[in-house]
């Protein structure tokens, strides 16, 4: 298995493409993402993550969002989202 | 949550101000004189937001905004310009420079306070 | 003046404080534009200025400071971006509106009564110049200025093509549920370049009831495909809340323009209006999404009214002046690049003090010259070698006794400038009073004198002033008669001169109508009938009390108020008037005060046993008198040769009553004695102690005020010695026969 894809602490605007890039290079494997470091998401970094599940569950692949704090889980809540269903690709 | 603040403003009054209203809320708040001040200021910041007056000598709040926003690491920190004009012309012309938002002055300390967390933690 | 504890009462002192700098850089600015200058930077000072004083004026709810500064504001704004080219009426209209400005930041200061009517009157010529924007004016001050007013807005026609909010939908819905609404969400890509984050405001808008929001993934691409700066995401909402609608749309303030939004009651048949193209509503858009949506609950940690109760308490045990922690933070930034740019263009670092601290530390340095000189007397009564280490020791001390003193002085020191400016508000409110027309000329405002003198001069200068314009200056046909330009000028300009502050007002007027004054002063019985006066003696008598009469006083100088107490003022500040006079040229009166109020430079003298000291800036040099220096003019009345020159002798003994006058004065002492104008007097004493600094004791209510004395002082044995003003003396003396003497 991969090394976890460790994820900054914002992941807004300037982050969202260095983040995308990152997970283009990973496309075809599982994806480990470690959000423990993630102190903010907003739109755009969100939207890179569930494009990107919703890339490699097409492949056969899966992701996996793990050390997700209260704080990063309540923004993805508020947004829709659960760190589960964001690793689905869906809302 | 306490934010990190950077409030640029020429006026001391105005200055005080800021800091009486958002110090006491635990928030850390981070002075300039003007906007080249602030950019000096900003330098080695991660500011959760910032507030600038738009009519400063050196570099005016639109100089400012724009060079904050040419900076990879600002370019979606949140920045609330602080006006007594309540014009559109200057909101747009805040907003194109890539202001986030306006707060009209005068404010009152929980106003501000409130302005703040709406575009920050 | 406020309580310490308070911070609020800090800043709004710290306010008005501002206020007074933010004028004089107005005033400046103003001043500069009347002469021509078009630098752009100087109306944008002017401009800022104003600015700045209706943004704190606002913060206080200091309404009629700030709506009048408003206005004054959108006017040089028009002038900032060349809408409006200002001429000599605008200037003077702007002159105006500055000066009224200054009485408005005073009475709010004060809590004075706000002269409303004058506002209306400056407002309604504002109007008139520059074609009134009224109903700008109408809209701002009712939307953005009550005070302590409403931070964010709801700006609603702000920006554009929001149609106005139909309020039916909220009359038409059922009261006793809570509202439903449906809220259709999709930011533009705009919406990111501002800082603006769509997790924000679906937070916020969660924060306001219970929300159920729905993420909408239809537009988003594979990752392969994927613009990671382009906005996919579109967001349906549900909120139960009881909020009106343009609560919800308040939440969408700033991206109003960089969003589409839809904002729909549930019940309502009728969207409510949208503020772009509205979205279909999507019912089938999320059919294939296999999980139940998240539910935001109603959140207390959304800090959306945070406590604003703890401010002024969590502030108070700081102290007001202490530079607080998170300005230290500030400073912790390269400090060099900093310091370079503060060098070079922005303002000088400047520490607030509190005036009674700099006067404590006067009074002590004060008490250490007197204890110095106390201590250098015990020394030299011990008989110490001049040459001992003791004695050199008190050489340095006396030296760096002296820095201290020059230095705590230099604190109360302030450039003459803001006092000044006052002084061409007095010019042109009094030349429009009598139709003139006056320029106010300024020289040397940054010569720096004592703060308590210039405080104290604000009045005597507005008296001379005033006199320079109304008196003084011809009226403009009879400038024209006499071949001047049509504009009076008058001329304020202050100097160093060898120790001393000399200031000047000078007119380039008809000069002093002799033959009047010397009318004037006989029928009131000033000077007899028959008396021959040098043209000197003359217009001195201006200053005469009760010289000035009803007659002549107009309203603008007038209150009965004559040149003798302008007199009496400049002298308790220890300081001397003189008047020249030039017919058909001018008037120039010469003012010359001590720098400072609390030390002199003084020659300490005996005469008949007393103790007298002389200020040694008047002391020219000591003579000895021999046989043929001296000639008696009449009886009673000696002068003496000096260089060739006739001096005037007086005895000091006799003059101020110590004693009988000498038989013989060959072999006396006597002090030269000089003055601005350049008269000049031989004083007799009977001998020298030395030359010393002394602290002034003032003599003002609780000594009697003899003639010829101007002060009093503690010398270094604890002996209360007076101090002299010669002047006075000389003039108690001999009256005329002193300018007699002079002429011979």
């Amino acid at each position: 298995m991969n090394e976890p894809l460790v994820l900054q602490s914002k992941l807004d605007l300037p982050a969202a493409d260095p983040l995308a890039t990152a997970l283009k290079e990973r496309l075809g494997t599982d994806v480990t993402v470690d959000a423990g470091a993630v102190a903010s998401i907003g739109a755009l970094g969100l939207q890179v993550l569930i494009s990107a599940a919703a890339s490699l569950k097409a492949t056969g692949h899966r992701m996996t969002i793990i050390n997700a704090s209260d704080r990063l889980i309540e923004q993805m809540s508020q947004m829709g989202f659960t760190p589960e269903s964001i690793a689905e690709g869906t809302s | 949550m306490s934010l990190n603040i950077l409030a640029v403003d020429d006026s001391r009054t105005m200055r005080d101000m800021i800091r009486l209203a958002l110090v006491p809320v635990g928030f850390t708040v981070h002075l300039a004189d003007d906007g080249l001040h602030g950019l000096e200021v900003l330098d080695g910041l991660e500011p959760d937001v910032i507030i600038t007056d738009i009519n400063m000598p050196r570099m005016d709040g639109f100089g400012f905004i724009d060079a904050v926003r040419d900076q990879d690491d600002h370019r979606a920190t949140p920045i609330l310009v602080l006006t007594t004009e309540s014009s559109a012309e200057l909101k747009m012309r805040a907003r194109n420079a890539g202001a986030t938002g306006w707060i009209v002055k005068p404010f009152d300390p929980a106003k501000l306070v409130k302005a703040l967390q709406m575009v920050a933690g | 003046m406020s309580d310490a504890n308070d911070p609020m009462a800090e800043i709004r002192a710290s306010f008005f404080i501002e206020c007074e700098e933010l004028m004089e850089a107005m005033q400046d600015g103003l001043t500069t534009l009347d002469e021509g200058d078009d630098d752009p930077e100087t109306i944008n000072v002017v401009f800022r200025a104003v600015h700045s004083i209706k943004g704190g004026a606002g913060a206080f709810g200091l309404e009629a400071l700030v709506r009048f500064a408003h206005r004054y504001e959108t006017a040089l704004d028009d002038v900032r971006s060349n809408k409006f080219t200002p001429d000599a009426d605008a200037m003077r209209l702007f002159f105006s509106c500055a000066d009224h400005l200054s009485d408005l930041i005073r009475v709010c200061r004060d809590d004075d009564a706000i002269p409303d009517d004058r506002s209306a009157e400056l407002l309604a010529q504002l109007d008139t110049l520059l074609g009134g924007a009224a109903e700008e004016e109408e809209e701002v001050s009712a939307d953005d200025f009550e005070p302590m007013g409403v931070s964010i807005s709801l700006d609603l026609d702000g920006l554009g093509d929001l149609p106005p909010l139909d309020f039916d939908v909220d009359d038409a819905a059922p009261m006793d549920e809570t509202p439903c609404y449906h809220i259709r969400f999709k930011p533009e890509q705009e919406m990111f370049e501002t800082g603006n984050e769509p997790q924000m405001l679906l937070r916020n808008l969660a924060a306001l009831g219970e929300a159920t929001i729905e993420c909408d993934l239809r537009d988003l691409p594979p990752l392969e495909a994927l613009a990671a700066e382009t906005s996919y995401l579109s967001w349906d909402i549900t909120l139960i809340a009881d909020v009106d609608e343009a609560e919800i749309r308040e939440i969408f303030e700033f991206v109003d323009g960089l969003c589409e939004l839809s904002v729909r009651r549930a019940g309502s048949d009728t969207d409510a209006p949208a503020v772009t193209a509205p979205i279909e509503t999507s019912s089938d858009g999320f059919a294939d999404l296999p999980e139940p949506p998240a539910t935001v609950p109603d959140d207390p940690d959304v800090p959306v009214a945070a406590a604003p109760a703890p401010v002024a308490a969590a502030l108070a045990p700081s102290a007001p002046s202490a530079a607080p922690a998170p300005e230290e933070k500030t400073a912790r930034k390269p400090a060099p690049a900093k310091a370079a740019g503060a060098a070079a263009n922005g303002p000088k670092s400047v520490v607030r003090v509190d005036l009674e601290r700099i006067e404590r530390l006067v009074n002590l340095v004060g008490e250490l010259v007197i204890n110095q000189a106390m201590l250098s007397q015990s020394l030299e009564q011990a008989g110490l070698s001049p040459h001992s280490d003791a004695m050199n020791g008190l050489e340095e001390f006396q030296r760096l006794t002296r820095d201290i003193q020059d230095s705590v002085m230099m604190i109360r020191a302030q450039p003459v400038k803001s006092l000044f400016q006052r002084m061409s508000r007095i010019v042109r409110e009094s030349s429009a009073g009598v139709g003139k027309n006056v320029r106010l000329v300024t020289v040397g405002e940054g010569t720096e004198v004592d703060k308590t003198v210039i405080e104290r001069l604000a009045d005597p200068l507005t008296h001379m002033i005033r006199n320079a314009v109304d008196h003084g200056l011809e009226s403009t046909e009879d400038r024209r008669a006499a071949g001047k330009s049509a504009e009076g000028i008058v001329t304020l300009s202050a100097a160093h001169r060898s120790g001393r502050v000399i200031i000047e007002v000078s007119d380039d007027g008809a000069g002093i109508n002799r033959k009047r004054v010397l009318e004037i002063a006989t029928n009131k019985g000033l000077v007899p009938a028959d008396a021959s006066l040098t043209d000197s003696d003359i217009d001195n008598l201006l200053f005469a009390p009760g010289f000035s009469t009803a007659s002549e006083v107009s309203d603008l100088s007038g209150r009965g108020v004559g040149m003798d107490v302008v007199k009496t003022a400049i002298q308790s500040l220890g300081g001397r008037i003189t008047i020249t006079s030039e017919a058909g040229k001018g008037t120039k009166f010469s003012i010359s005060l001590p720098l400072t109020l609390a030390v002199l430079d003084g020659m300490v003298v005996n005469v008949a046993d007393e103790t007298l000291v002389v200020p040694l800036n008047v002391v020219v040099e000591t003579l000895s008198l021999g046989a043929a220096d001296v000639e008696m003019l009449r009886p009673g009345k000696y002068i003496v040769r000096v260089r060739g020159e006739f001096v005037p002798l007086f005895d000091l003994g006799v003059e101020l009553g110590y004693r009988e006058a000498r038989d013989s004065y060959v072999g006396a002492i006597v002090l030269l004695i000089a003055y601005e104008d350049g008269a000049r007097a031989a004083l007799i004493i009977d001998g020298i102690q030395d030359q010393r600094q002394v602290v002034i004791k003032g003599l003002d209510d609780s000594f009697f005020r003899a003639p010829g004395i101007a002060a009093a002082t503690i010398l270094g044995d604890g002996q209360i010695a007076l101090i002299l003003d010669p002047a006075d003396i000389i003039a108690e003396a001999s009256g005329a026969s002193r300018t007699e003497a002079l002429s011979a």
